[in-house]
């Protein structure tokens, strides 16, 4: 069961080469972008401060750090939206590709259960392409991080200080961990509902996933006034319930850095606790487990001749 | 002799068309079975039913399994080749082998690579580099690996040239077939198989017109060559087909000893082709 698992997996990879394709894209083109941004840099006098990534030319040491907190989230954040837009392509294409060139009758000729197939994939997009985006956001900072350090050194900074010793590495990644994961699992009824249309539609997989998200509640407050599925879908979007509550009124204030300066580490915005305990992501996840199971049962029984 | 696949009334519908219609039938161990049907004749459901790949009515045991409820546990004893494009085009022979071996328990990744050596398949191509005939014998090549007790093949050599397809045949019996071992063919090109074949089924709109081996077939089927006054004779005797040819008739006789022919004209076993013709248009009338 299990060693059948990891070569589903492995197949899912081999298939679809964007799974690290992606990743590694992205940080080849934030890695130059850093790059070209030092060598722009350099081209000016030692003064510029250029905020982000010059971190000598930072005036203090609290802005350095948020600075290079900053520069993880954001990349962190792309790494985030490239996997949302690669999980769509590739839930949607999972279980409608093989039936388009017909390798649905040899995959189905070997001793693999439908459930063990579906579930692969369903694997694969909640817990592999989360895994592999946060193995691509910590190359991307150790790569960017060693420029920047060279850059610092040949300025005459103390790379080690300026630059390593500014970030708790290690808890951010965590927290990129876990962010990751905890999105797949959060949005886990988007994928369930992907696969599902995946193995069912005959055409137009795209077209066919996000009309109903449209029309849906377009019709619900055409005919009964109500937002209840146009709140639900939305509320997925914006409001997982890992993260704590910010108040956004002081958090840009210069005071609130300075408390919390020694220690900006976005492990501590995290509430596990508080994710795992929440209704909507359970109930989000038992959602999904109907859909992938709707969609195990129409690759079972549809007729693909 | 045990049997492999037992069928009692089996019968699948879609809507109101029935596709195969209450069927029964035994297919035994190390036999080469020919089922040959027209094109929408119930051939592939009948197969589908088999491979568990469609659920049916009636009782279907194959390999002493429910394919349908079993289809994991039959799977590792039974193998098919569905049609020859089946196998996925983005795939690399060596990752295809890799998961195959990691999947099948009866899988032998050595033999696999043994009969590929003699193909000009390379290992690290993809399947969309390689050709029709190279794709076949790729797909041969991982089944013929498989230590199956039951092989079904589903027009294998559809759309291949007739090297490929000669190669195809004598690699299987060569290579694959032996007495501890099944397969069951379906096809359109019926004189390519006739002569490997040890048994034989002809099928039409759902339903058996024959279920014969290939030894009673001879027994049970004379072809008479005759013309003039004994060729209205021999009508007299209940010919199922009747042709004309370079002005002789052909007639075909079903349980009309040959004794009773001799003498009448020339005798002769009839071609599967030719017997599958008269049976489906005396099905018809």
């Amino acid at each position: 069961m299990i060693a059948n698992q990891l070569a589903l997996i492995k197949r899912e990879i081999w298939e679809h080469r964007s799974i690290y394709v992606t990743p590694v894209a992205i940080a080849s083109i934030v890695s130059l972008s850093v790059l070209a941004m030092l060598v722009f840099a350099s081209g000016f006098a030692k003064e510029l401060d250029i905020a982000i990534f010059g971190a000598s030319n930072l005036a203090g040491e609290g802005e350095r750090k948020a600075a290079l907190t900053a520069f993880f989230v954001g990349t962190s954040w792309l790494f985030l939206v490239g996997l949302a837009i690669l999980t769509v392509f590739y839930c949607l294409d999972s279980l409608y590709g093989e039936r388009k060139d017909k390798s649905i009758l040899f995959w189905r000729s070997l001793p693999v259960t439908d459930a063990e197939t579906v579930i692969s994939k369903l694997l694969t997009a909640v817990f592999v392409i989360p895994v592999v985006a946060v193995l691509g956001i910590i190359a991307t900072h150790l790569v960017n991080l060693i420029i920047t350090s060279v850059w610092v050194s040949m300025k005459g900074g103390d790379a080690g200080l300026l630059i390593w010793g500014s970030v708790p590495l290690f808890d951010n990644w965590m927290a990129a961990f876990i962010v990751l994961i905890a999105s797949g699992v959060w949005m886990s009824p988007f994928i369930g509902w992907f696969l599902f249309v995946s193995a069912w539609t005959r055409r137009a997989p795209l077209l066919m996933a996000f009309m109903p998200l449209i029309l849906i509640p377009l019709l619900e407050w055409i005919i009964l006034r109500t937002r209840f599925f146009a709140t639900a879908v939305l509320d997925r979007g914006d409001a997982m319930p890992l993260f704590r509550a910010l108040d956004f009124e002081t958090f840009f204030e210069e005071e609130h850095w300075r408390a919390g300066l020694d220690k900006i580490s976005l492990l501590g915005h995290l509430d596990v606790v508080q994710f795992l305990s929440s209704p909507a992501m359970w109930g989000g996840v038992i959602v999904c487990g109907l859909f992938a199971t709707a969609a195990i049962y129409v690759r079972r029984y549809r007729d693909e001749s | 002799m045990t049997s492999l696949v037992n069928a009692r009334g089996v019968s699948k519908h879609f809507g109101t068309v029935r596709a195969v219609d209450n069927v029964s039938f035994q297919i035994e161990q190390g036999k080469i079975l020919g089922l040959i049907g027209p094109n929408g004749a119930g051939k592939t459901t009948l197969l589908k039913a088999v491979l568990g790949l469609t659920d049916f009515d009636g009782e279907l045991s194959v390999l002493g399994l429910n394919p349908f409820r079993q289809r994991k546990e039959l799977l590792k004893n039974i193998c098919f080749i569905a049609d020859v494009a089946v196998l996925p085009r983005w795939i690399r022979v060596t990752q295809l082998l890799d998961f195959v071996e990691a999947v099948h328990p009866n899988f032998s990744r050595k033999r696999a690579e043994g009969f590929l050596g003699q193909t000009k398949v390379r290992s690290n191509a993809k399947v969309r580099e390689l050709s029709k005939g190279m794709v076949t014998q790729l797909h041969l090549s991982i089944i013929m690996a498989i230590d199956a007790r039951l092989l079904i093949l589903d027009e294998p050599t559809l759309g291949l040239d007739i090297l490929f397809r000669k190669e195809f045949y004598s690699n299987l019996l060569n290579d694959y077939f032996d007495e501890q071992r099944t397969i069951l063919i379906t096809t359109h090109q019926v004189e390519e198989v006739e002569n490997l074949l040890t048994d034989i089924m002809f099928i039409n709109d759902g339903r058996i017109l024959l279920d014969k081996s290939m030894d009673e077939l001879a027994d049970d089927y004379v072809e008479l060559l005759t013309s003039g006054e004994n060729a209205i004779k021999a009508k007299g005797l209940g010919p199922i087909a009747e042709n004309e040819m370079f002005g002789k008739s052909v007639l075909l006789f079903e349980g009309v000893s040959r004794d009773s022919l001799r003498g009448l004209g020339e005798l002769r076993t009839p071609s599967v082709a030719d017997l599958f013709v008269a049976k489906v248009k005396e099905a018809r009338q």
